[in-house]
């Protein structure tokens, strides 16, 4: 039997990377007994490896909470988590559109950061019921005092009932699961109308297909079914439905206001689309839920294995990335210098990062990633508009009329001290100052138009490392805006390397291009030969370096009782040289396609 | 027929380079040596029931030794059955010579003496922590010359800590007024574990040898020495003709060999074993009546690791590969295996066939193992 849904709520918990939702969310899991102390790995939500190293969440969970209440009531609380960076706010949005409420954590030393507001914004949007948490009031420096200002003169948020915490300790745990209760409405919708119901994410199963996530809004769903994707049209017969207790849990049905998941063997992700509605497909539902939009690649970069005989291996993976990541993107691209590969799109930086690590960990792949690039707007002379995402392809100087690139919005939190840092970064990035705001006498918010590629060269690190950590970012997508844009070509030996070339403002280019020869002259090993290396712009040379030739590699003595020794290590360098890339007749380290990413100024 | 190797371990002092096993010379710890010795002799002996062919006395420095010692421990060797006209070396220092412990050799048919002398120059000797002098080599020679030994290796090294290309020249020049039959001349490594490494960690300047200069003095001595009529058969080695080291050869030409005494290494029948490194495990182990084997250093080598070795090992020499040699030895034609490679570094001249024979050019002997590291297989 389904609950009554007045004795559902569904939250999310919307917090800063470090301020504790993680550990919240397995407090509430311990709390309501959804999983034993010994069950309970540590950070339960956070299911990736990689996650945990980064202590960020990528793929959206849910699991269901059942919570006796003070009323003697028993609720079911699901709470739905969000991924924590600014690669991934569509997906927060559809995960706080299936809520009607969430917990805003803030911690209780370091305050609102710029991620956290963007998502509250999502929240408020989405007409959901905030609860402000003030977490680790146990930390000696801990000013709830402070950060309850802080949310009322920023968020403009009663923080008079925020409810101080220490997931840490599990102090003001049962007080959350009570305002949860109280403050968060029960769904509205109804069981008797036809099926509509929100993807909020989705997850590949070898044997059950493409599973999507779903909220329940209208209608219910259960075995036999035959659902239809709204953006798509296509039609599915659900084998099975379920609940998360956070493992997969099967149940008769899903009503109006519950969340959970649907297997209906699909064989891909991309029909299980975030932000797609569900409905009936007997008895469908007259218009979907809003908001629905397919993900946008913002950075591209090539994939390429460094042993070519590797590029089976890597489509594969990148195959089976994709049944789980809907949002990444590939096609299959040919570099003159690095053979086959492909061409990937991603939602950001992190995202690329993301699948990069998974595929050299999970799949045991040896890869190049080339310098990341944006699209770019190519309008030629013949009046046609190009869009350019590898700058390989851009055309010859002769043939462009004019480029646009992509800008963003960016919004930054900072301590009032490191104002004069971060207007002196924006000015190297070709930022344009928007506005500026104090949030409390001592923090400060500054908008800055950026171009989105300045914002994927080394913005984030230089960010951190100029306010030595206290600043915070978010940006979004504003639209294009001409520039004068070249592109670099790097030549090795004579020959350009098309997967090093990249598009680089006219005023910049003559630095980078030094800077860029001299960081290649150290990353790439001596050969047996010189090996020249220059930077050009169309056939001008702009910058040149070169790098003697091997004299030394030898060993000196080899006799009896060195052998193994010896035999041992040439096996270890040849093992290293796998990394190495052969371009033309020169051997090229993977970090050298990073190089162009890398450089600090 | 394995050559043999016997390993001494007792220095007067370890220089600042050396990562080879050996301990202070002591006479209670030498007494221990001889009599483990003696007892892994005679724990081995049926493995060279075929005889030995050649020996090496090695260490360590063998001559250190008091003349009774050494006797003792040629004594143990003449269990072994020595082909006609085998060579017998001993490694011997400056310093640790006399002429009766040269007589003793030669009554026990030693014919070559290998001896380490490094430099001409005093001052880097002394930084190198060498106990000998200049003057101490000539007058070592002139008494090994006297007792009549007719085929003497010196050993020199090159890229030491300061050592310029002139003064680099002026040694070569003064070794071969010496005019020794053989001369081996070791670029300068840094160990790991030895005093220049700690020196080098510690942020010491000029220690770590100069990859061009080291080069420019490989180059130098390679011309020099082959106009004073030496044959280049070996990276780092130089012989009159008929003079290359046999027992070195068999190695290079991954033939089978037997090392006794703590920490020599053995390679027979395609298991490459090590003593224990250790002088009072050596002599339990082997009073217990066990061969006195490191378990964790038993290497049962693959094909692959066998044909790894022997192309490794081939291409440091002169005489190079021969392919019915190694189609014989593996039962596989070495182009079957490494076909398109040798075709690479053939085009590139970088590898070439001389009467059958493959061979590494020897403009390529000091980035050698770029080039070989291409052969090992995985």
């Amino acid at each position: 039997m389904a609950k009554a849904s007045s004795k559902i709520r569904n939250f999310s918990i919307i917090a800063h990377i470090d301020h504790g939702k993680s550990t919240l969310a397995d407090r509430l899991i311990e709390y309501t007994g959804t999983l034993s102390t010994r069950e309970l790995k540590e950070q339960v939500l956070d299911s990736m490896d990689l996650e945990r190293e980064r202590g960020i969440t990528i793929k959206l969970q849910a699991v269901r909470l059942l919570y006796q209440a003070k009323d003697g009531e028993t609720y079911e609380l699901n709470l739905i988590d969000t991924p924590g960076h600014v690669d991934f706010s569509y997906e927060v949005s559809r995960s706080l559109a299936a809520c009607e409420g969430a917990l805003l954590v803030v911690d209780a030393v370091q305050g609102i950061e710029a991620q956290t507001l963007a998502n509250v914004y999502l929240a408020l949007e989405n007409d959901l019921e905030i609860i402000p948490v003030i977490n680790k009031i146990d930390l000696p420096s801990a000013d709830p005092e402070r950060i309850k200002r802080e949310i009322e003169e920023v968020i403009g948020l009663d923080a008079s009932n925020a409810i101080l915490a220490s997931a840490k300790l599990g102090q003001g745990v049962e007080e959350i699961l009570e305002a949860i209760v109280q403050r968060i409405p029960p769904p509205k919708g109804d069981d008797e109308k036809p099926l509509k119901a929100l993807i909020f994410d989705s997850k590949f199963d070898s044997y059950k297909g493409a599973i999507p996530y779903i909220r329940v809004f209208d209608g219910k769903v259960s075995k036999g079914t035959n659902i239809k994707m709204m953006s798509s049209g296509k039609v599915f017969e659900v084998t099975e439905v379920g609940i998360f207790t956070p493992a997969m849990n099967i149940v008769e049905a899903l009503h109006a206001g519950e969340v959970g998941y649907i297997a209906a063997s699909i064989k891909n992700v991309s029909d299980t689309r975030v932000g797609d509605t569900i409905t009936d497909a007997d008895c469908p539902a007259s218009e979907a839920l809003p908001g629905y939009r397919k993900a946008v690649s913002m950075v591209f970069c090539g994939l390429y294995p460094v042993e070519t005989s590797d590029y089976d291996k890597l489509r594969d993976a990148l195959e089976k990335l994709q049944l789980n990541d809907a949002s990444l993107m590939y096609e299959k691209e040919t570099s003159a210098a690095l053979g086959f590969g492909f061409r990937c799109g991603f939602l950001g930086l992190l995202h690329m990062e993301i699948v990069q690590e998974r595929l050299e960990r999970e799949f045991g792949l040896n890869i190049i990633t080339t310098a990341p690039s944006v699209v770019y707007k190519v309008n030629t002379v013949n009046n046609e508009q190009l869009l350019i995402d590898n700058p390989a392809l851009m055309p010859e100087e002769g043939q462009i009329a004019s480029i646009e690139e992509p800008v963003v919005k960016a919004t930054i939190f900072v301590p009032s001290e490191f104002v004069g840092a971060i207007m002196e970064l924006n000015r190297e990035k070709r930022g344009t100052f928007l506005t500026m705001d104090y949030i409390t006498t001592s923090r400060v918010s500054l908008t800055y138009e950026l171009p989105l590629s300045e914002i994927i060269y080394d913005y984030f690190d230089q960010l951190k490392s100029r306010t030595k950590g206290y600043a915070s970012l978010d940006y979004e997508l504003i639209g294009y805006k001409e520039a004068k844009l070249v592109k670099l070509d790097i030549l090795i030996n004579g020959e350009v390397v098309d997967a090093l070339s990249f598009i680089v403002h006219k005023d910049r280019a003559y630095a980078r291009g030094r800077k860029l020869v001299e960081k290649l002259r150290g990353l790439i090993p001596r050969q047996m030969f010189e090996v020249p290396i220059q930077a050009a712009i169309g056939s001008r040379v702009i910058a040149r370096e070169s790098i003697r030739a091997l004299r030394k590699d030898v060993l000196a003595k080899c006799y009896g009782g060195d052998i193994t020794r010896k035999r041992k290590l040439l096996e270890k360098q040849k093992e290293g040289k796998k990394r190495l890339k052969q371009v033309g007749s020169v051997e090229i380290p993977q970090e050298a396609f990073m190089a162009v990413l890398k450089m600090d100024d | 027929m394995p050559s043999l190797y016997v390993h001494v371990p007792f220095c007067r002092r370890k220089c600042n380079y050396c990562a080879f096993f050996s301990i202070p010379y002591t006479k209670a710890e030498v007494s221990s040596y001889l009599r483990g010795i003696k007892r892994e002799i005679g724990l081995r002996l049926q493995e060279a029931e075929g005889g030995i062919s050649s020996l090496i006395l090695g260490g360590g420095t063998p001559t250190v030794l008091s003349r009774e010692e050494l006797e003792c421990l040629l004594d143990s060797l003449e269990l072994f059955a020595f082909q006609a006209g085998a060579e017998k070396t001993v490694e011997a220092n400056p310093g640790t010579l006399d002429s009766g412990k040269l007589d003793l050799l030669l009554s026990y048919g030693f014919n070559r003496i290998s001896l380490g002398i490094q430099s001409f120059d005093n001052d880097l000797l002394k930084k190198i922590g060498r106990i000998h002098s200049a003057q101490d080599v000539y007058h070592s020679i002139k008494l090994i010359r006297q007792a009549g030994f007719e085929n003497i290796n010196l050993d020199l090294m090159f890229g030491l800590p300061g050592q310029t290309i002139s003064a680099w020249q002026e040694t070569l020049q003064r070794a071969v007024d010496q005019e020794p039959e053989h001369l081996s001349l070791y670029a300068l490594t840094i160990e790991e574990g030895t005093p220049l490494a700690r020196l080098a960690a510690e942020g010491e300047e000029g220690i770590v040898p100069d990859d061009d200069l080291q080069a420019d003095m490989y180059e130098l001595a390679t011309d020099y020495l082959q106009k004073q009529g030496y044959l280049h058969y070996e990276i780092s080695n130089f012989a009159r003709p008929s003079f290359e080291c046999r027992h070195n050869l068999s190695y290079w030409r991954s033939e089978e060999y037997m090392g006794l005494g703590p920490g020599a290494v053995s390679c027979l029948n395609g298991v490459r074993y090590k003593n224990w490194e250790n002088i009072f495990k050596y002599s339990n182990i082997t009073q217990k009546g066990s061969k006195p084997v490191d378990p964790l250093e038993t290497e049962i080598l693959t094909p692959k690791q066998l044909i790894s070795e022997y192309i490794m090992l081939g291409l440091r020499t002169a005489e190079g590969i021969d392919p019915e040699l190694f189609a014989r030895k593996f039962g596989r034609q070495i182009q079957d295996i490494y076909g398109q490679l040798l075709l690479k570094y053939i085009n590139k001249k970088i590898i070439y066939l001389e009467k059958g024979r493959i061979k590494l050019n020897p403009s390529y002997y000091f980035v050698a193992n770029s080039i070989i590291r291409d052969f090992i297989l995985e």
